[in-house]
């Protein structure tokens, strides 16, 4: 149900996405400064979100889609 | 949370989600599925919730508001060697908290109040990066200053209810508590930050 090779490219552009988001927010975090509050939420919650929802996205569509847990039939059965 | 803990976590969080980054595979095992949900669902949302809600809290120190440039003399201001200088009397007899000072007194004491306090924040930030700022001595309060913000603290206390002044004539506390009279522009506390005057004040120094 999980195993794909596009879940695996999925769960890797999710925790990129979260890697970004999470390093923004550290350095927003260190920057204390009142425009490093806006990046935080726009820049590294938006990463964060993305990241999120992605992995969500992945385990609803692609991890239920099948499509590559089908083994390969040369003769098309 | 203290913003150390939240670095620490984020760290934390940021290195897991990088071994998922290298090596997928680990998720065939439902140990890696485990891990993969907590990895990209609950440590970052966490790691955002506390982020967000610490930002909130620092926005809410004197430091914070006084780090824009153009803040700097209402800071100065709270220096000020003059009692009758409301602000400063404030922040010197710690009537409010003077690591909150700019917040205690500018916040809304309504429902909602924080917010749209923040929502002035962001104003504030607009016409600072987009738009052409005033001179410090020009910037004007979004409205009057209302009473309520006074009567959050003053509201009961021995001296408000029973000052000789506020009591020389009748009507003058109800109005004063029904915002009709103002505490500031009405002519009773009206030195407040008074920026004009800034140089020609002494200023009282923490260290003596």
């Amino acid at each position: 149900m999980w195993r794909t090779g596009t879940m695996d490219r999925q769960l890797q552009t999710s925790a990129l996405l979260l890697i970004s988001g999470l390093l923004v927010e550290g350095l927003c975090l260190l920057w204390s400064r009142p425009i490093a509050f806006i990046v935080l939420v726009s820049l590294g919650g938006g990463l964060i979100a993305s990241g999120v929802f992605f992995f969500l996205y992945s385990l609803l569509f692609v991890a239920h889609s099948g499509k590559a847990e089908k083994p390969h039939d040369p003769e098309g059965r | 949370m203290p913003t150390a803990a939240i670095l620490i976590l984020i760290l934390f969080s940021a290195l897991l989600a990088a071994v998922l980054v290298f090596r997928p595979s680990i998720t065939i095992h439902p140990g890696g599925k485990i891990l993969a949900f907590g990895v990209l669902f609950f440590l970052p949302v966490f790691c955002l919730v506390t982020g967000v809600g610490s930002e909130m809290e620092r926005s809410k120190s004197t430091a914070f508001c006084l780090s824009c440039h153009i803040m700097e003399p209402y800071g100065k201001s709270l220096h000020v060697d003059d009692p009758t200088y409301l602000a400063a009397a404030h922040f010197q007899n710690h009537r409010v908290a003077p690591e909150q000072a700019c917040y205690t007194c500018h916040t809304n004491y309504a429902m909602f109040g924080t917010f749209k306090a923040k929502l002035g924040g962001l104003r504030h930030l607009y016409v600072h990066y987009l738009r052409k700022e005033p001179a410090p001595e020009g910037i004007q309060l979004h409205e009057p200053y209302n009473n309520r913000e006074c009567l959050h603290c003053h509201l009961g206390a021995r001296s408000f209810e029973q000052g000789a002044v506020h009591n020389a004539d009748p009507d003058t506390l109800p109005a004063v508590k029904a915002n009709k009279v103002s505490c500031i522009s009405s002519g009773c506390h009206d030195v407040v930050h008074n920026l004009r005057q800034l140089d020609k004040v002494k200023f009282w120094s923490e260290a003596n």
